[in-house]
């Protein structure tokens, strides 16, 4: 048994030390630190504030118009000041939420419900200084050594058209068409408004008699004729980001809706009254104890977790199993394997090898989550509450220690097929028929994995258990929606027992194979020199 | 003593016979050489000595066991194709096999430097064995198989592939590992590394047994040859009393065939005597080369051709 242990670690150091090896060990935190920071590098930095003309004819809803867009500005200032207060409260973020409490939409859906139900709290913070002493009441509740409060930059600010453009005696009276023409370069970014050179992002016109052009509901909406050029008109060039349009449009239903109930002789304290009513609706999960039942941000996100542990495994199981098989065919194709047979049992030799990359693929696993979860905590934060939730799940699941388990098991049942393979094989070019319809079989747990997660107990799941290649998988999958414990320890047996019969197999076929040199055997030939070798004993 | 005892050995690979009916025994610290043509069973033989590959029938006893893995840490092997770890430094891959032979890994190393410095790679110890030249990787090869201080040493050509001055330094290794104490098995087709090294040879062709026995042995089972040149034709030649036959061969010399309890002295004088014109007068030992040629000759052309 000692000679497994140095060949072990002969295949840990030699395979340790390898280029791929550090790139895929710190590849993972790299793409998860990349894929937190990114977008909100993106937000802060890369988008510009971006400029709009407002010409408004009507006299009438322009303000409207302008109202929205600083309205969205302050739910952004909203949100900058709580995550701020969240960020440097005393005592941390932790006690602070309570996830199992939270809502399934997290802070953010809370912050979007209050503010659809009532806009007008956010006028106040638009008052000038209504920052600056929002700020300083917080400061009691602050570290001391808390960062003075930025304001977030505003996304979209409104400039003048430059009368050289339109004069100011024509901006009342010039048609639609005429308007879009003149600025039509800069729309296209062809010419600047101002020598910053930022681009004009849009261009909202809102013609005399806007505010007759009402479609209605009911059978008189169908006989309308409206024209699209006498209508509030939006022109932009980009069309992915809707945030100004939507928020626009909005409030200008929102304008229109309340003039309509002033007309119609509707007390507008008792709509608003009457659109803040909602229903009392909450999700229950039954499987939980009594008292417990609501569903939670938690239990979403621990219902979820397991897919990012099947990828991670699949990734990791792979990547060593290709590096056993490389191994077995370089030493195999330079012949070191005559001088490790005259050295060391076949068994030695094969038990060594898995021995040594398993702790390869060990070192590799605890390397990306010790850097998944430092990166969480990194992260955690009001920034990326997901993270801190997520980091929570993690840790108090006990998702961490199943994985731990099926990773080892899916390990040795791959293992074991691989060292097979490429005991068979002289070259690496012949393993690679073998390994066509190895991956198409690998793939399955892959593509089949969301389904999964979505109904962890459906039939698909149910089945796919009970296949044990893909056992190790499909339960690290169903583990957060508790399994039935037939299902758990039925296939943990199954498991246990096709590791073994797998390794016992591929230990005959490591002594039959490796000493062959020339073309893999057919399947036919294989199994008789197997029963042969049975025979022999 | 003997070290290896080969007691009618045979290998099948289905109706492919590569080794036939083979019994050999090898004293206790000699040098024995293995030769014979391409094919004819010596790496199988060899193999099964190692218990790599089992005989289909016969038995083996090594060092005192009935198999090679039972003592394996003993042995010292050099297969035919040499490979090594492409990217371990040439140190460590001597130290690994010298390890995984029971020796302990402190030791190990220092064995490692210490026969790397003796046999001129002390520069190249630390250097990765991609980065060496195919000559020095062998080298290497040779000394991770000895690093153990085996008691028993099978190198399957270790020759081939070198340059004249490393095939000196390999024959040093030999003589080295011979001196203290370690009995060796080579095999080889270079015949003059046999005949300058080995104590006793073994002849295979076509899987069979053909000659064992030591060097002195070999050279005695073809007489002295005398190639002489001349202005005289073979009949003359032949009428002289210590000439038994003679041939010309492709040089147009005449190769003599003496006759039983003459010597080439006694056949020069009778030239002397009948007044022939000797232009060159040549006298040798046979060479292994010769025995080989004489013994496996035809076998080794078809050999050859397969």
């Amino acid at each position: 048994m000692n000679n497994s242990f140095i060949i072990a670690g002969r295949e840990y150091a030699d395979n340790a030390r390898t280029k791929g090896f550090w790139i895929n060990l710190l590849m993972f935190p790299i793409i998860l630190v990349a894929s937190i920071k990114v977008p909100q590098l993106l937000e802060e930095k890369a988008i510009p504030t971006r400029d709009y003309i407002l010409i408004d004819q009507s006299g009438e809803l322009g303000d409207v118009v302008q109202l929205a867009v600083d309205r969205q500005y302050a739910a952004k200032v909203a949100e900058a000041l709580s995550s701020y207060y969240m960020a440097n409260a005393k005592g941390g973020v932790a006690k602070e939420i309570d996830l199992e409490k939270m809502p399934s939409g997290g802070l953010d859906g809370m912050m979007s419900d209050f503010l659809e139900q009532d806009p007008g709290a956010l006028d106040l913070l638009m008052q000038p200084g209504a920052i600056e002493s929002a700020v300083a009441m917080m400061k009691f509740g602050l570290n001391d050594d808390a960062p003075e409060f930025t304001e977030p930059r505003r996304p979209f600010s409104k400039v003048d058209v430059p009368t050289n453009i339109i004069s100011v005696d024509e901006l009342a009276t010039i048609d639609s068409g005429e308007i879009v023409s003149r600025l039509r370069p800069y729309l296209l970014g062809d010419e600047y408004l101002t020598t910053d050179e930022n681009k004009l992002f849009a261009v909202i016109i809102i013609p005399q008699n806007a505010a007759e052009q009402v479609k209605r509901g009911g059978t008189a909406g169908l006989i309308q004729k409206l024209d699209e050029k006498d209508g509030v008109q939006f022109w932009a060039k980009n069309l992915a980001d809707m945030s100004l349009s939507r928020a626009i449009s909005s409030a200008l239903n929102e304008h229109l809706r309340t003039n309509e109930y002033q007309r119609l002789g509707v007390d507008e304290e008792i709509v608003s009254q009457v659109k803040s009513t909602q229903m009392l609706f909450t999700s229950f999960d039954p499987s939980k104890d009594e008292g417990e039942e609501k569903v939670s941000m938690a239990d979403t996100i621990r219902q979820y977790a397991p897919l990012g542990f099947v990828y991670m495994m699949w990734i990791a199981i792979f990547t060593v199993v290709n590096m056993l098989l490389n191994n077995t065919i370089e030493e195999k194709s330079n012949r070191i394997i005559e001088v490790l047979l005259s050295s060391a049992t076949p068994w030695e030799i094969m038990s060594g090898k898995l021995i040594g990359i398993a702790g390869v693929g060990m070192t590799m696993m605890a390397g990306w989550v010790l850097s998944m979860i430092g990166v969480l905590m990194y992260m955690a934060g009001p920034q990326v509450e997901w993270a801190s939730t997520l980091l929570e799940v993690i840790s108090n699941s006990g998702l961490l220690p199943l994985f731990g388990l099926y990773y080892l098991c899916g390990y040795l049942i791959y293992s074991g097929l691989f060292l097979a393979i490429g005991s068979l094989c002289s070259t690496i070019k012949e393993s690679q028929n073998f390994m066509g319809t190895a991956t198409v079989i690998l793939m399955v747990p892959l593509m089949t994995m969301v389904f999964v997660a979505r109904d962890p107990n459906g039939t698909l799941a149910q089945v796919l258990t009970w296949i044990p290649l893909y056992t190790p998988f499909v339960m690290m999958n169903r583990a957060a929606a508790d399994p039935p414990a037939f299902d758990m320890w039925g296939s943990a047996i199954l498991m246990l027992v096709t590791i073994v019969t797998m390794l016992w197999v591929s230990s005959r076929i490591f002594r039959i194979g490796i000493l062959r040199t020339g073309q893999p055997p057919k399947l036919v030939e294989l199994f008789k020199s197997l029963t042969k070798s049975l025979k022999n004993q | 003593m003997t070290a290896l005892k080969l007691n009618n050995l045979v290998k099948r690979y289905g109706d492919f016979t590569a080794v036939s009916d083979l019994s050999l025994e090898v004293p206790k610290g000699s040098i024995y050489g293995f030769l014979g043509p391409n094919g004819a069973g010596k790496t199988t033989t060899i193999r099964m000595i190692l218990d790599i590959v089992k005989p289909s029938s016969g038995d083996i006893t090594i060092l005192g066991a009935d198999s090679a893995m039972d003592v394996r840490n003993r042995i010292g092997y050099l297969p035919e194709e040499k490979g090594l770890y492409k990217k371990m430094k040439a140190w460590a891959i001597i130290a690994y096999f010298a390890r995984l032979k029971g020796m302990p890994s402190s030791e190990a190393k220092t064995r490692a430097f210490e026969l790397l410095e003796r046999y001129g790679l002390g520069d190249f110890a630390n250097a990765k064995v991609e980065t060496l030249s195919k000559g020095m990787g062998q080298k290497v090869q040779v000394l991770a198989s000895i690093a153990h201080r085996p008691d028993f040493v099978i190198l399957d050509e270790p020759f081939s592939g070198l340059d004249p001055s490393n095939q000196q330094v390999m024959e040093q290794v030999i003589s080295d590992l011979n001196k203290e104490g370690a009995t060796i098995i080579f095999s080889t087709h270079v015949m003059s590394h046999a005949e300058r090294i080995c104590d006793r040879i073994l002849l295979i062709a076509s899987a069979k047994k053909v000659f064992d026995g030591t060097v002195q042995e070999a050279k005695d089972l073809l007489p002295p040859r005398v190639r002489v040149a001349g202005e005289f034709s073979s009949v003359q030649l032949i009428e002289l009393p210590s000439v038994n036959g003679c041939n010309i061969d492709e040089d147009g010399m005449l190769n003599i065939d003496i006759s039983n309890g003459c010597t080439p002295q006694q056949l020069m004088s009778e030239c002397f005597d009948a007044q022939l014109t000797l232009e060159s007068f040549e006298y040798r030992q046979p060479d292994l080369h010769d025995v080989f040629l004489h013994l496996v000759g035809e076998e080794a052309k078809v050999a050859t051709l397969r």
